[in-house]
């Protein structure tokens, strides 16, 4: 008797859960999972404008964007973006977290404010960095000449190398303290005993970082990491909007060439088949990292 | 653990740096934001502004559309945060505080769907889009908004209802309050952090959307301000004085958000990555 109340408590208790989490599923069912069926019908199909019924052709888009240059060329500017994105980030945000995980007047309020670069609307960073690094009224040419790093104003966003170098330090500027703060969190578990045992058998602080801090933070770090180079894979925005693509395609990461075929290339179908392989190529490459290289938990 | 002096300098060096990088770039955007033209594209730039004007506000607010993208903005973004924050408190109590069958596969879906590329939907979206009719239309960014939003939203809930004693809802049980009323009258009043963390960061990743808005919305009349700032930009001689007001007009709701509710979500943000 009283297993089969329970029985039916926790039926209904999953009943009622069901019903919770009906309206999510069903949200993201028609937002992401179904648009993406439907990206994988489209991408054998041959439709250039939205709306136009299109015929079926089978792995003719995949053939012909694998046999152009330009997907390639975009991949492999992604890998660089993504490549120096995660770099820049994981260096800058990991001293942001160590002097922020010192205690210090102000200590909260520096924790809580350091966002303040990612809480701001990319079109505002856009707007910031086109016009202080630009040539009319900029600040940061000045102050590159003031402190004798060039002798004259250069275009950030002029040739191939500086643009895309600028972008990534951009959009780091942008990134890193979101790191910072989960980082931040990551050292705060770390007991203090280990820092003050190791002091006391005269460890340095660089030899505590490298013993101590680093191999327990890894755990941290990798997830991390992995999230940052999907996200920052499909970072669009403050590139199309900074430099277009440009100068002469040298900053056309993928999801700009994808935006571009298919809204202002019109060749719908390309942009789909595009996206697929960018999705496998994605979903393989975070696989594989959790496979091969993810930290073992060490105890809990 | 007591510092030596070296170890202090070397931290207030670091401090000063981080505090240099994050928030000198926004000191330059809006005190140059009341700076006449003339002395914003000087080739000698000014510190703490020498000229007064209001100027470029002025021109902002009256003859230009950005007050309509500002209102456009604010309801989209109103919107996706109350859709985001009702679908995340539903489905993080379930997530967190139920068993079902199915629910770590689910809870680990919905996570995957955080880092998702936004891309890779664009064209199918916005056919379904079309094919609804809602293209130029202000739902559908909402519709879209919410699906980016709510993934990252459900996994903040995380730690707030964890905190939560589990004796709290079996007193309540016993007293025979229903399912819904020990949701709605205990546990929202006592995850109010967590619900204020999610709808800021609903809000702001609504605020600051343009890849959805740029395709899904057509005319200025709909715009909304990312799209629209972006629009002026794109024009002939770019308007600095109009960019750096309609930039320092755009930072404010946020930062205001934030001044109030910044710190539960920092504490969530960093309560969450804690297992």
């Amino acid at each position: 008797m009283p297993r089969r109340s329970q029985r039916r408590a926790a039926r209904r208790e999953a009943i009622f859960a069901w019903t919770l989490v009906a309206p999510v599923i069903l949200w993201l069912g028609a937002t992401l999972v179904y648009p993406l069926v439907s990206s994988l019908a489209l991408s054998v199909e041959n439709v250039r404008i939205i709306g136009s019924a299109g015929r079926f052709v089978g792995l003719d888009n995949y053939l012909s964007i694998l046999s152009a240059s330009a997907f390639w060329l975009a991949l492999a500017r992604s890998v660089v973006w993504v490549v120096g994105n995660a770099v820049v980030q994981t260096v800058l945000a990991m001293a942001a977290a160590l002097i922020l995980e010192q205690t210090f007047p102000g200590v909260r309020v520096a924790r809580t404010w350091i966002v303040v670069t990612w809480i701001v609307p990319t079109i505002v960073i856009v707007i910031v960095w086109r016009w202080l690094l630009s040539t009319s009224g900029g600040m940061i040419n000045p102050l590159l000449i003031g402190l004798g790093v060039i002798n004259e104003p250069v275009g950030f966003f002029s040739t191939a190398t500086s643009a895309m170098t600028s972008l990534v330090l951009i959009n780091s500027w942008r990134w890193f303290p979101f790191i910072a703060v989960m980082l931040l969190a990551g050292l705060q578990r770390i007991p203090a005993d280990l820092y003050e045992a190791a002091a006391i058998d005269g460890a340095s602080r660089f030899a505590r970082f490298r013993r101590i801090t680093l191999p327990l933070l890894e755990p941290a770090l990798f997830v991390l990491t992995v999230i940052g180079t999907l996200l920052s894979f499909n970072v669009f925005d403050i590139v199309w909007l900074i430099t277009g693509g440009g100068p002469a395609d040298a900053t056309t990461t993928l999801p700009i060439l994808i935006y571009r075929t298919a809204f202002k290339g019109y060749r719908l179908s390309e942009a789909a088949a595009m996206s697929v392989v960018a999705m496998l190529l994605l979903m393989g490459l975070a696989m594989l990292a959790v496979r091969t290289l993810a930290p073992r938990e060490e105890g809990g | 653990m007591r510092r030596g002096l070296g170890v202090n300098l070397a931290l207030a060096g670091g401090l000063a740096f981080l505090a240099v990088v994050a928030l000198l770039p926004f000191w330059w955007v809006i005190s140059s934001s009341i700076k006449a033209t003339n002395e914003i594209v000087s080739t000698t730039p000014t510190m703490i502004p020498h000229s007064f004007t209001l100027e470029h506000f002025a021109k902002l607010l009256t003859s230009s559309d950005y007050p309509r993208f500002l209102i456009n903005s604010l309801a989209v973004s109103a919107a996706s945060m109350a859709a985001t924050v009702v679908l995340a408190v539903l489905s993080g109590y379930a997530f967190f505080r139920l068993r079902f069958a199915g629910r770590d596969f689910l809870y680990r879906a919905i996570l995957l769907a955080y880092a998702f590329p936004a891309i890779v939907v664009l064209v199918p979206l916005y056919g379904m889009m079309s094919a609804a009719r809602l293209i130029d239309n202000l739902f559908a960014l909402v519709i879209v908004n919410v699906t980016f939003a709510v993934p990252f939203a459900i996994w903040m809930m995380r730690a707030f209802l964890a905190a939560v004693p589990l004796e709290i809802e079996e007193a309540a049980r016993l007293d025979g309050a229903s399912r819904l009323t020990i949701l709605w009258r205990i546990i929202v009043p006592l995850i109010a952090p967590g619900i204020a963390s999610v709808a800021i960061f609903a809000f702001i990743s609504s605020w600051t959307e343009y890849l959805f808005a740029s395709v899904l919305i057509q005319s200025d009349a709909n715009k909304t301000i990312p799209v629209g700032l972006a629009g002026i930009i794109g024009q002939y001689q770019v308007d600095w004085g109009l960019m750096l007001a309609g930039a320092t007009i755009t930072t404010l709701p946020v930062v205001v958000l934030f001044f109030f509710i910044g710190r539960y979500f920092v504490a969530g943000l960093t309560a969450g990555a804690i297992k």
